[in-house]
Parts: C-alpha cells; structure tokens; sequence
C-alpha cells in the first residue's frame, strides 16, 4: 500500500474542518461585536428613537457616493414632541404592530419580505403621499381602512388588518424612525416627498 | 417477514419506524406548500381571489412556513433513518424520540390552524407569543419557537446519545457538531426588539447560517451515508471528502453572511466581506464537479435505487444553477442594490432551495420506500417507472419555467422600480404593471400547476413504486 | 467603496456573472474529463473553457465598475487566479485522498461494480 500524503489525509482535514469553523466563527463573533454596537439605535447608523422629533431627509453625500438619511429641524410627528423613552415606547407598539399584522409577508422592510407590495425602507419620504402636511393623518387613516381605497392600476388591495388609531399612529412613527436608519444608499435614485416649507 | 413489496415495518429498525413518521407529515407539508403556492401565485393574476379572506400574506406566509418545516421533518427523518445503521446500536431514547415526534407534528398542525383562522393579532406582545412572530420564515409564535428548540434538543439527545453508545463514525461526529449549531443558531431569532435593523440582524443568523451553513453540512452528512450505502463507497474517501466539505462550506459560508448585510443599517465594511466571500462561493462547486467527474470516471456507478440516485444527481445539478449560478449573477452589492427584494430573490429561492434540499430529501423518500417494503427491485425494468421519471421530470420543468419567469419579471423591475424610479410607491406598481412582469406572473403559475402535477405524481408512485416487485434488490455486498 | 452597476450594464452584469459559473464549472468538468480519461487532446478544450471564465471575470469586472478600487481590483485578481488553480488544487487531493483505493484496482472487487443484474439496462 502506498503512503498517504499529509494533505490527503482524514485527520488532516478534520483539523481543517475544526479550524476554519472556529476560525471563521470567532471573526464573525468579533464583528458581530462591532456592528451590533454600530447599528444599537442612538449609535453611529441607527439614530435613537427620539429622532422622529425632527425632520428625516434622505440626500446625496458626495463622499459617500450614496445618498444618506440626514435628521433636519424639529418636525414632531402628530405635532407633539416625545421624550426618548416615550419615542421608544412608540416605535415599539408600532413595531409589534407590523408583526402582529403580518406587514412582512405583502412588503420588504429594508429590502427583506414579501414582493406583493412596496418596499417600506422609506414609506415615510414617499412622493405618494402628496404634502408633507397632509402625509402623517392619510397614513394613519389608510393604515385604518386600506381595503377600499384605490392604491394603483392593478386592483391589488391591502386588506383591512383591524389596525385601531393608535396603532396606525404608533405604526406611522416606526416607518418615520425607519426612514432615519442609514442603509448605505438602499433604495438608489430615490426622490423624497417635498419638505421645504 | 411478509411478502416482498408489501409496505411492512418490521423491514425497519426503530430509528427507520419512527423516520417514516416524519416523512410522511413532510410529504403532507410539501402538498400544503405548493397548494397555498399556488393561491399567493393566483392573487398576483387576480387581485380579488380570495381577497379579505385568505389574503396573500396568509398564503405566502403558509408557502414559506410549510417549505421550512417540511424540509427539516425530512432532514429529521433522513438522520433517524441513518442513526442505528451509522452507529451499530439501536436508538437510544427512541420513546422520547417517538413523542417528540408528536408533540412537534401537533404544534405545527396548531400553528397552522392559528395561522389560517386567526391570522393576526393586535400590536402587542401576546399577539408574538401566540399568533404569529410576522418575522419572514421564522413566524411561528414563540411558543412554538419554544416547542421546536425542546423538540430538537430531544434529537439532539436521540442523535449523540445513540452515537456516543455506539460507534462513533466521521459523519456521526459532524452531525452532532452541526445540530448543536443547528439548535444553538435558532436562539438567535427568538426574541423581540423594536430596532428593526438589529432584528434583521439577528434574523440573518437563522436565515442564513441554517440555510446555507448547518443545512448544507447536515446534506453533506445524509449524502456521505447515501454514497456508502448506494454505491459503496469507502468510509475512509467518504469521510475526508466530508471533512472537506465542511471546510469549504464553512469557511465561505460563515462568513458569507456578509451578503446579506449590505442594506439593513450594517456597517460598509460588510461590502468588502461580502464581496470577498461572493468570489469564494464558486470554489465548492468547483470541487464538487472535480470530484464527481473522478469519481465517474474510476467507478462504474451502479445503483440498487434508480430514482434516488437519480435524485441525487439532480441535487448536484441543482445546487450548482440554484445555488451558484443564480446566487452569483446578483451578489456583489454593486448590482445587488438594485435587485434586492424584487422577484430575483424569488427566482433564486425558488430555484436554490428546490435543487439544494428538496432533490435530497426525495432522494431519501425513495431509499426509504425501497427498504419498507422489504428492500425490493428498484432498478432497471421497474414495473411503473414511468411515474417516478415523470414526476421527477415534471418536477423540473414546472420549477425551470418558475424560476425563468420570476426572472424575468424581477430583471424588469431591478430596471424600472429600483433603477429608474427610485423604489418609491410609484415606481412599483409601474414595474408591476409592465408586459413582462404581467407575462412573468402568468408564466410563473403555468409552473406552478406543472410543479403540482409532478408533485400528485410523485406521491402516486412513492405509494405505489415496488408494489408489484417481486425481486429483491441485489446487495452490493453480494 | 462601491460603484453601483449603470442602468446600461445589468444585462451585461448578469450575463457576465452567470457565464463565470458557467465557463468555471465546463473548465472543472473538461480538466477532470481529460485527466480522469487520459485524453490530453481535451485539455485545450478545458483551456479554452478557462479563456471564457477570464473573459467573464473581465466583462463583470468591467460592468460592476470593480477596477476602479483598489479592494475590489485584488478581488477581481484573486477570481482570475484562484479560478485557474482550483480544478488542479482539487484533482490533486482526489487523487491524493483515493491512493488506497486506486492501489487496490489490481483487485476487481471494486465496491461499485457488484450490482450488476441481467435486467439492469
């Protein structure tokens, strides 16, 4: 019988196999450290719960090379200015919300869900909306009574989720808190709702 | 022993009874998912269909759900089936095993009811615990979350202890590191947080390290036991190659999970990893066609089981276009931007998780039905072989014609919707509205009713196969 | 730092990247054909296999704007090598790891070729 090369052999890959599966675990320990500490909201990328106080705009940074949430003047939602944890408790029923509701299984949230309706990463910056005045009560009332309101030409619907006011104001405040969060550039080439007074 | 062909349990060992079992609930979860499939597909043609009463996100979620929680009754039942043949000694706990069994069947039947019944909830706590998580695959309730990590430590102690007492082979001792990952990773999507960007985090870790990491080792392992049991190969080959695989897999797919992490709110530098081990992806696949072409060429294959080695072949071609050629083509963040969320990543899951998983778990409801009914014929001049080819062929041609048209369709949107429009309302229903995604959505149902024909067809001939076998398969041994 | 893709490009970027897959797996299935048949007339073929491969790697480099950084120019280097050197680097550890068994050919009693059956087809 002929020799065994090292390389071949069985212990020489179960070594192998023990150590690039730690190896690569432990970086990935090290950066999940990192970016959990990045994206903790109040940290560099995902701004605390109170920044729904203050207008979002989503613009382009030129060093960058995509465009970037940036947090404007004060703008409180439903015109009534929250403490942090008053923000946070907020955008947490709104949060429960969209998964008592399901919302993921019709729309994307940063891209990932269902294909079935738009994309939510920037719901509150949409055009649709039509003024920035008017956008906070329509998204609360079609929150309310989606099901017979025309959303496009294909006569696809959102049905009636039983959402209640509070809710659909909670919910409103999640997708503001949403639009702030920086995704590098995710979704391109979009064009915000006018904000400027 | 009874009469060969005829389906009889006392052909099997206790690890292989308690197998069926699962296979049988993941034959009846695997009908469940091309049938709610099918509705969702409907609703994309007919907006109306169902509207109000089972709306899409009910179907979707019911789709999705099923195809998780079929393929891992079939991953669960593949390793019963191996566990005492690998290890040389009966089941260890196997009563414990057999409740589980049944204690998770019944959980899945509740959560499913709750799903179709009562759909959603208010915005609180209660609702998560009880109705529905609303988390993308993982929306079972926690207290199923809770039921299923129980039940899959029961498994897990079915699987080490069994091992453990008996021998202690190279794909037993892969298989219990990868359950401990298997069972350790889901805990990692089990609690709430109102930062949607740390939840999607977190969610990836389930995602991404089960589906492209555990579950691809634990097919490594059914595939290593498969090659020894249906072609005989060495133990020895079979087990460095597995040790291999593991490095391969794990090296570029731990980390892999970098590209996923390009748009949630995570740092840039995930661009420069996920980039890197995007390039890295091809080289498994590299490896597999090496080691497949030396194989073929050194051994004349010969099988005792047509239509599982006829499956496994089909895993091989369908992780290399499911997996490699479809997950590349969209990969690198420099494309990704625009392709993220839209029918791509349908096309690829589709295609993906039907040529990686489902292929395997057939292939071993097959080898399964052989030895149940007394190890019969299954190989050349087959009485009925027609259906398991058909099926097998219509299968294919009904998931090729999906995949090709949920491509098309999210090619048109990657351009109009993201591109162009800029992802906003508008611009969505634009790209929805467009010839080819309209013509891509009728294309993508037309499969889906081929899909289901071979699925009747293959249930029809996994009842039937062997029936009217009177031969035994020869053994390789003999 | 990333570029992204030009609305001109998305064909030529999903073709290009699906034809890398394409042209690495003919390449890793004409090497392994020619060495494992003794037929060193197919080499060329699988060289030629390869020659696409590089052009791919090229065309989607090209396309998804990577060799304008640095990073991504070493990535696009690493594909054009490592893409070369993988079927060689993964032939020799088959034939490395199947020493025993390619010893042992001598005796017929191969594992694989005992199913032989008068109506196997």
């Amino acid at each position: 019988m002929s020799k065994e090369y090292w390389w071949a052999s069985e212990s020489f890959w179960r070594k192998n196999a023990i150590w690039i599966t730690a190896g690569s675990f432990l970086v990935l320990i090290f950066l999940t450290f990192d970016t959990v500490s990045q994206i903790t909201a109040g940290g560099k990328r995902v701004p605390g719960y109170a920044v729904i106080n203050h207008r979002i705009s989503y613009e382009f940074d030129d060093t960058r090379n995509f465009q970037v949430p940036v947090i404007g003047v004060e703008e409180p939602l439903f015109g009534q200015k929250l403490t942090e944890e008053e923000a946070q408790a907020l955008v947490t029923r709104g949060k429960l919300t969209t998964q008592a509701k399901n919302c993921m299984n019709c729309h994307t949230l940063l891209g990932n869900g269902a294909y079935y309706a738009p994309d939510l990463t920037k719901a509150w910056l949409d055009p649709s909306w039509g003024t920035k005045e008017v956008r906070e009560e329509l998204m609360v009332e079609f929150l309310m009574n989606p099901q017979d309101r025309l959303h496009n030409g294909l006569g696809r619907r959102m049905p009636n989720l039983g959402i209640t006011e509070d809710e659909a104001r909670a919910t409103v405040a999640f997708l503001k808190w949403m639009a702030s969060i920086d995704t590098n550039g995710f979704p391109a080439n979009f064009v915000s709702i006018d904000q400027e007074n | 022993m009874t009469a060969l062909g005829k389906i009889d349990s006392s052909n099997l060992n206790g690890g292989q009874k308690l197998a069926v079992k699962y296979f049988s609930v993941a034959v009846v979860l695997f009908g469940a998912q091309v049938l709610f499939g099918l509705l969702a597909g409907l609703q994309y043609l007919n907006p109306d269909f169902l509207f109000g009463i089972l709306d899409f996100s009910v179907n979707r979620m019911v789709h999705i759900n099923a195809m998780i929680v079929w393929l891992l009754f079939g991953f669960l039942g593949s390793v019963y089936w191996l566990l005492e043949d690998e290890s040389g000694i009966p089941v260890v706990g196997l009563k414990l095993g057999n409740l589980a069994f049944w204690v998770l069947t019944l959980a899945v039947v509740v959560v499913v009811l709750v799903y179709l019944l009562v759909q959603v909830g208010a915005g609180s706590h209660a609702s998560i615990w009880l109705i529905n998580e609303g988390r993308e695959y993982i929306e079972a309730p926690r207290w199923a979350d809770i039921g299923i990590v129980v039940c899959v430590l029961v498994f897990f102690y079915n699987v080490a202890a069994t091992f453990t007492k008996g021998r202690f082979t190279g794909v037993g001792g892969v298989l219990v590191l990868d359950l401990v990952a298997l069972a350790g990773i889901y805990l990692a999507g089990m609690w709430f947080t109102p930062n949607i960007s740390i939840d999607q985090h977190w969610w990836w870790w389930v995602i991404h390290l089960w589906v492209e990491a555990t579950w691809e080792v634990l097919v490594g392992c059914l595939m290593a036991y498969g090659l020894m049991k249906t072609l005989g190969v060495r133990r020895k080959i079979v087990e460095t190659w597995l040790y291999i695989e593991v490095a391969l897999m794990f090296g570029s797919g731990i980390l892999g999970l970098g590209h996923h992490y390009f748009w949630i709110g995570t740092p840039e530098y995930w661009f420069t990893i996920g980039g890197f081990f995007s390039a890295l992806e091809p080289i498994p696949l590299v490896a597999m066609v090496v080691h497949a072409v030396f194989d073929a060429g050194h051994h004349k294959i010969r099988s005792t089981n047509h239509p599982a080695l006829a499956w496994i072949i089909a895993q091989a071609f369908g992780n290399f276009f499911g997996a490699g050629v479809w997950g590349f083509m969209h990969t690198l963040p420099q494309i990704n931007l625009y392709t993220h969320g839209t029918q791509w990543t349908a096309s690829h899951g589709h295609f993906a998780f039907f040529g990686a998983y489902v292929t395997m778990v057939i292939a071993f409801f097959y080898i399964a039905i052989q030895k149940w009914r007394g190890n019969v014929w299954m190989s050349g001049g087959l009485v009925g072989a027609w259906k398991w080819k058909w099926a097998l062929a219509l299968l294919h041609i009904g998931m090729l014609t999906m995949t090709m048209a949920l491509l098309t369709a999210g090619y048109e949107q990657s351009q109009i919707e993201r591109a162009i429009e800029g992802s906003s309302w508008a611009g969505y229903f634009a790209a929805q509205g467009h010839h080819w995604f309209i013509q891509g959505m009728k294309w993508r149902q037309i499969g889906g009713w081929i899909f289901a024909a071979g699925f009747v067809l293959l249930v029809w001939d996994l009842m039937t196969i062997g029936r009217r076998e009177t031969q035994p398969a020869k053994s390789l041994a003999e | 730092m990333i570029e992204p893709v030009a609305l001109k490009d998305f064909f030529l970027t999903f073709f290009s990247a699906a034809m890398v897959i394409m042209t690495g797996g003919l390449y890793a299935l004409l090497f392994a054909y020619s060495r494992v048949k003794s037929r060193p007339g197919l080499m060329p073929l699988a060289y030629a296999a390869y020659a696409g491969l590089f052009a791919s790697v090229l065309a989607l480099a090209y396309a998804a704007n990577l060799l304008n950084h640095g990073f991504w120019i070493g990535i696009v280097l690493l594909m054009l090598v490592g893409y070369l050197l993988a079927p060689h680097a993964i032939w020799h550890l088959c034939v490395g790891t199947h020493r025993d068994e390619l010893a042992a050919d001598a005796e017929p009693a191969e594992v694989f070729s005992t199913a032989v059956n008068s109506r196997e087809v």
